[in-house]
Order: structure tokens, then sequence, then C-alpha cells
């Protein structure tokens, strides 16, 4: 049970304390209701570009990273379809120095051209390391823009191309910054051994004085219903072919989420999994096969992905994944085996809780998703999941009109 | 009264560290359990160390794939039998090969240990390899070789080592697609009683727990044929291939580099000085190979260096992937800042931010019971004090500029220096 208080300050800030006296430490977690699903088309990874741009200088603190290091505290962040999250850890009783540089960097960020240009180039390499110089480092680059064509999860929070980072310039990170770095659009949360009085003073103190800004959204649209079957095929230098299927399933507060997640334990994970023990070990089609959803705020994708066995055709491969679904579609599920996947969701809850930051990140989340109870009902949820609903939603979402695919073959 | 934001707040300097109290137990003539009971979950981790690393084996890759298969069947349950109980009660059974040991880790909550314990000791303790299930791992553990073959960090960490302790030293033993082809029932039954079932180092339990708990561990544990380990480790002091080592890969974006020497121990009175300076160097964000290559300059993504301290060989190492056609940059500077700290003394103000840094950073490290069983790890294997962290706070707090200097002239000079790059040409 994570305990919390919410309050909400003049400026629209809205604050989350959770007491934890166990620790030594306090946490302090900003999340921005700002991802790469809010970016022009043409100009995509701007939001995770602008992650980086949030530790250089602001206005009154030179060194964002070195105050913060002199006082014994660490930080990072990262961008998601959705959202843009910062994070800080310090000794409890220096928690005051968190409150001054994210209130001093979310209220005037210095912007130059110097820490624009470095910060460009690190994103460039960011993107190479991970999406170019990596065998199989693009399939995203490939499988979100076939299963999305209108709705902006049509691309990677990197961006699309490097060619859409080189192109940034200072003005548009400025209309950037004062439109979705405001008080008015943010949740923070203060998790640790802080009590809730110096929450509500510190907070007041450092983010009070913060203007609220007039923060106007990006409209884009939702993602119209797939009516046939979509299919890509690329050749790359690659040792083994890989095939990826995605299925559009709901948003993180729909109705099937839950079930899709244990559909996905059910299939993919661990080693009494469906597809290991039949696709892996059984039949040898594939040397590694994994299920899992993408945890999107609006609908996401159910995804499934699996390297070929050497000397096994796609065709082969793809006939048995789909067989699999079908048996699932036709065939309730054993009550046993819905209680194993239970019990799995229940250790992952937990083991996650025992993370101070997690807890933090978990409140923030919640509170962005618009459910903040969310942080401790999510067990019930998944409790409250039953054979005939697995039944209903495989029925539903496996059906090939409602799915991409992707065939990455090794070029020989 | 107007907020002057450009003054910091006050802060306080961490001005002890304190590694809590854990419980040992023995089990039997000699064995040990060691308990953390912390954290606020009813969560467990239960640890069984082997003496079953690299450092073991007679073949190449017989260390990993004994740990791999000891999930995979025993005289009485199929693999997926004992996946399928396991994973029932919602638990996590992992086993893992290191250069100097093998760890078999149960994650269960604690409600279900009960059930899940009597599954994990007999995985450990009546595994029987089965020949189908052999097949099938060394077929998927080829195709992700060929994998990471294809990656250049992998293919520079594996000329790394080779280069840095020699061709036949375990801690450069990677797994070629022939070793695992030669790989057999028979020899990973001999590595498996001779390293696991004898060879038994230590068990250790973190998390919330009841002090029943303990005593059902030690009890299970009674039967159990594991005999405490008794064998020497081999000391084979690897000899280093020094100098420049290139692998081409001509259709790559980036290089990946890998710049070290030989290094000390950790039970060498100079260890943890080493280690701060080596943050300073490269061991944190704030680093200086951090500030230059990347926040200054852009050349790379990331860019740190580690200490890597095993039983047998240590080593000290720079590692990067930067931008192909800025990589002679990259690597001049790489050597500029070995110069720098070699010539000249740091600022203060440097050590005092490092400083800070590094005993917060204990602060986050000690903190939840597992973080902290890995410390106890650590203290447990290299034989160190209780007092071995908390005394970070005394040792940084006397440890000057000109202290830092005469280590950096010792340990960070270039000779003996191994670098390897993965690249185009």
């Amino acid at each position: 049970m994570i305990n919390y208080n919410q309050f909400k300050l003049d400026n629209g800030l809205t604050v989350i304390h959770h007491f934890d006296d166990s620790t030594q430490l306090c946490a302090l977690n900003i999340l921005y209701n700002v991802g790469s699903r809010d970016e022009d088309p043409s100009k995509t990874g701007f939001a995770h570009l602008f992650e980086h741009l949030m530790f250089g200088a602001s206005t009154h603190v030179k060194e964002f990273d070195v105050e913060l290091q002199i006082a014994g505290g660490e930080s990072n962040a990262f961008t998601s379809n959705d959202i843009t999250n910062y994070y800080v850890t310090l000794p409890a009783n220096n928690i005051e120095t968190g409150f001054w540089l994210e209130s001093s960097r979310m209220l005037s960020l210095d912007f130059n051209q110097k820490s624009l240009n470095v910060q460009k180039n690190v994103v460039i390499e960011e993107f190479k390391e991970r999406y170019l110089n990596q065998p199989y480092g693009d399939v995203w680059l490939h499988v979100l823009p076939l299963a999305y064509q209108k709705h902006p999860y049509n691309w990677p929070t990197i961006g699309k191309e490097i060619a859409h980072i080189e192109q940034v310039n200072l003005d548009q990170v400025k209309d950037f910054f004062f439109n979705y770095y405001a008080p008015n659009n943010a949740i923070l949360v203060l998790a640790g051994k802080i009590s809730l009085e110096e929450t509500k003073r510190l907070s007041e103190k450092w983010f009070g004085p913060i203007e609220r800004r007039g923060t106007q959204r990006n409209p884009y649209e939702q993602e119209p219903v797939q009516t046939e079957a979509r299919s890509k095929h690329i050749y790359n230098d690659v040792p083994l072919d890989l095939l990826v299927k995605a299925y559009h399933m709901g948003g993180r507060l729909d109705a099937d989420y839950y079930s899709c997640d244990l559909l996905s334990d059910i299939l993919g994970s661990g080693k009494s999994a469906r597809f290991y023990n039949r696709l892996v070990k059984e039949r040898h089609l594939f040397s590694e096969l994994d299920t899992y959803i993408s945890g999107d705020a609006d609908p996401g994708l159910f995804l499934i992905e699996g390297k070929l066995m050497k000397g096994v055709s796609f065709e082969v491969a793809e006939l048995a994944i789909l067989e699999e679904l079908e048996f699932l579609k036709n065939n309730p599920i054993d009550p046993n085996e819905l209680t194993k996947v239970l019990n799995k969701t229940e250790t992952n809850i937990r083991f996650g809780d025992l993370s101070l930051l997690n807890r933090a990140m978990k409140l923030a989340f919640a509170e962005f998703l618009g459910d903040l109870s969310l942080a401790n009902t999510e067990i019930d949820h998944y409790l409250s999941v039953t054979t005939d609903s697995l039944l209903e939603v495989s029925k539903s979402m496996f059906v090939e009109s409602n799915c991409s695919t992707l065939y990455y073959h090794a070029k020989i | 009264m107007i907020l002057d934001r450009n003054i910091a707040p006050a802060f306080h300097a961490v001005k002890s560290l304190n590694f809590p109290d854990y419980h040992t137990y023995e089990v039997r003539d000699g064995l040990l359990l060691y308990g953390l009971n912390a954290g606020t979950q009813e969560v467990i981790r239960l640890d069984l160390i082997f003496n079953a690393g690299l450092i073991k084996q007679i073949s190449l890759a017989q260390s990993a794939f004994t740990a791999s298969m000891l999930s995979e069947g025993t005289s009485h349950k199929s693999a997926k039998d004992l996946a399928e109980a396991l994973d029932y009660y919602g638990s996590y059974f992992q086993t893992r090969n290191n250069a100097d040991d093998a760890v078999a880790t149960l994650y269960c909550l604690e409600k279900h240990l009960s059930k899940c314990l009597p599954l994990f000791i007999e995985a450990l303790t009546d595994s029987i390899f089965p020949e189908k299930e052999l097949q099938i791992q060394k077929k998927n553990s080829i195709q992700k070789l060929m994998v990471n073959e294809k990656k250049n960090s992998y293919l520079c960490k594996k000329s790394y080592y080779a280069n840095m302790y020699g061709k036949e030293h375990p801690y450069s033993s990677f797994s070629t697609k022939e070793s695992i082809e030669a790989v057999n029932r028979e020899s990973l039954q001999s590595f498996y009683s001779s390293n696991y079932i004898l060879g038994l180092k230590y068990l250790m339990i973190s998390g919330k727990y009841k002090d029943e708990i303990i005593n059902q561990i030690i009890e299970e544990m009674r039967s159990t044929p594991f005999q405490l380990d008794s064998s020497e480790n081999l000391d084979i002091q690897g000899k280093s291939n020094q100098g420049k080592h290139f692998i081409e890969k001509n259709d790559s974006v980036q290089s990946a580099i890998r710049i070290g020497k030989q290094s000390i121990s950790r039970s060498h009175p100079e260890f943890r000085k080493l280690q701060f300076l080596n943050l300073i160097f490269g061991g944190y964000f704030g680093s200086r190979l951090m500030k230059n290559i990347r926040e200054d300059k852009g050349l790379t993504y990331g860019i740190y260096s580690v200490i890597e301290p095993n039983l047998i060989g240590s080593s000290w190492y720079i590692d990067s992937d930067i931008n192909t056609k800025n990589r002679s940059l990259g690597l001049e500077e790489i050597y500029k800042e070995m110069a720098k700290i070699r010539e000249e003394l740091i600022p203060e103000a440097e050590i005092e931010t490092a400083r800070n840094y590094y005993l917060g950073s204990f602060l986050r490290s000690l903190d939840g019971p597992f973080s902290l069983a890995d410390r106890l790890k650590i203290l447990i294997d290299y034989k160190l004090p209780n007092t071995y962290y908390p005394e970070f706070v005394e040792i940084l707090n006397s440890l000057g500029a000109k202290e830092l200097q005469e280590l950096a002239q010792k340990y960070f000079s270039e000779q003996n220096i191994v670098e390897v790059i993965v690249g185009k040409k």
C-alpha cells in the first residue's frame, strides 16, 4: 500500500506527497505532460532532444548537475510517447536543493546555441548507438509506421530520422519550453523522509512564484480501426530472420488493458509460457519468442517478436504463431494458468514497489492517467480479469486485419 | 521576502554511513546463511553462491551451460513441470555464472517461500541435464552468439579481455560456436558435481521476512548433499598483449572503443582511493570524460571508466562508442585527459563535488534490502570488514589533490596500455 496526499498550488501545479521514513533518502519526481505524441510529424524527436537540454544551464543555475552532485544527489530523466519524466534523489536533509534546481529550470531555462548544438550531436550519437549500429536496432522505425497511419505513435521517441534532429533551431526550443514546461502542465511527487508540511512549504516557496502558462496542445488524430492486414519485408545485414506481429489493443485506461497484459504473460513470459514450450522447445521454430504490450496512454500495441531458427521459413514460423492464437481464441484458459499469471503479476508489483523512486514515478504516472488511486488498485484490476474476458479479448484482438507484420530478413 | 534563486539552499555533506546489522546463521559444519532483514515489502531474495565461475571451468562454455541448465529438469520433474510449479507461485528462478562464481537466486513473495523453497532446492541438488533440453539450449545459444558477433561492443569487449589477460586466461574465455557445439552432458555433470554439489560457498537471504523463514531454510538445507567449497583457486597471472588492436567493421557508423590496463584488487590498501580517483576521471555523469567528450564536444552518447576487480586479475578501462568521423579526436581527448590528471592537481572544488556525490551515492546503494545484499556479497567474497563502506567517509575526507595525483601517476599511466577499436578503417 502506497500512502499519499495530494494538493494543488494556485499556479496549477499538482503535488503528491508519499511518506516513507524507512529510508534516509528523498526522491523528487516531476512529470511533464508532453511526449513524442505531441510533436509535429515533420519535427519528430523534439521532446526527447528537449529532455537533454533541460540539463543545461537555467537563468539562475549555471550547472544543474554540479549543484546537485555537491549536495549528494543524482538525477536522470526519460521521454516516452506520452510524457517526459525527470527525477532527483538526495539525502533527505538536502531535498531543498532538489526543489531549487527543478523549480529554477521550470522557471526559465537558459537557451543557448552551443548547448543546443552539443546536445543535438549527443542525441544523434544516441540514435546511431541504439537504432543504427545494432543488429535489428531499426525494427521500431519500420513497425510503428506500419501499425500507425494517423496517430503520432507512428514514430519512436528518438524521432523518425536524424535530419529532424539536425534541423531543430533555438526559437522552436523556446516555444516548446514556454508551451509545455508549465506548472499547470506538470505533476510533482515528493517521496521519502519528508513530512507533508515540509512538502507544502517547499513547494509553495520554490514552485509557487512560477506563473501559470497557456499550454496549447497540438491536436492529433486517433488511429482509425485497421481493416486489413498490413505487412512489410526488409532485408538487412543481420544473422537471423526476425518476425514481428503487432496487434492493436486498447489504451492504458481501457477495460481490456489488464486482459491484454495477462495474455502476453500467458503466451510469452517465462519458461512455462505457451510460446516458449510449444514453439521454441517442442517445435524448434524460434530461438527466442517474446510477447509484450506497449503500455501507452492512447490505444497501444500487443507485440509478438521472435527470431527464427536457422532453416525455418517465415511461412512455417508465422503459421505456428497463428495456430497458437487460434487455440487461444477457441479454448478457455485453465483457471490454474490464470492464477499463475496473476501470482506473477503480484510478485512484479510488490518487487517494483520496493524502490522509493519507482513508487514516486508510479504515483506521477497514475495521476497523469487521471486516476491517482491506480497506484494501489492496479492489482484489483488484474484480479478482476476472468477466463471469459481473456477469451473475449483474444477473439477480438487476434484477427489478421488488426495486425501489422514485419518480416526482417537476414541478407545472405 | 523575495526568493533569491542565485543562492543555493544550505546543504549538509554526508557525515556517516551505516552498514546495517545482518545476521549469520550456521546451517551445518561451517556452511553459513547470511540474513539481511530490511525493506518495506514482504518479498524475498535467496541466493546460493557456488565456486562455479569461469575460473573453475576446464572447457569453454562449461560454466555458462551448467548454470543455465540447472532449471532444466530433475529426476522427478521435467523442465516444464519445474517451470510450471515455480511460476505458479509467482516466483523467479535465475542462475548466472560470473567470472569468479555462479549464483542461483530465488525471488518470491514471503508468503510463497515454503512452497517455492523445496522446488528451488530440488532443482539445484538433483539436476540431471537432459540431453533433449541441452540440444535446444545449444541451438538457441549459437543463434544468440551470431547476433552478438554482429555487435561492435561485443567484439570489442571480447578482444579487450583476450589482450588484457591473454587468450588462455579464464576471464577471456568467451564461448565460440565450436565450443558450444562441443558441450556435452558428461562435461556438465562433472562440472556440476565438483563445483556445485561440492562447491557451495554460502547462502544469503535478503528482504523482509519473519524469523521462521530462517528455520525453514536451515531445515531444508540440512538434508542436502551440498558440501562447503574447499577448493583452491588457481592463481593464473594474466599477461597483457599491450598496444593497439584494431578490428575492421566497415559498415559501422560508430566505433566501439576500450582502453585499459591491469589494476589493483579490492583488498589492496589503495583500492578505495583509486575508486574515487576513477570517479573523477570517468565514473559518473560529472566526470572529466563525460564533460569533455560528451557534454562539451558531443562525440558520443556515453563514455565511462571503471575498475573491474576480480579475484585473479583486475583491470581499469575506459569504454565508449564514438562517432566514426571524429574517432581520432575522441581518442586524442581520452589520452589528453589521462595526461592531465597525472600532470595537474585536481581543483579543490572538483574534489568536493565528487566527494559529496560519492557519499550520497553510498547512501543510495545502502538503501533497500537487495542493494544492501549486493554490498554484503562484496564484503564476504573479498573478506572485507563491516567497516569497509562506513570508512569511505573518513578516507574521502582526508584525500587531497596531491595524493590523488600520485595515484594517477601510478595507476593511470600509459605504460602497458591495451587499446581496442572496432569500426571502420
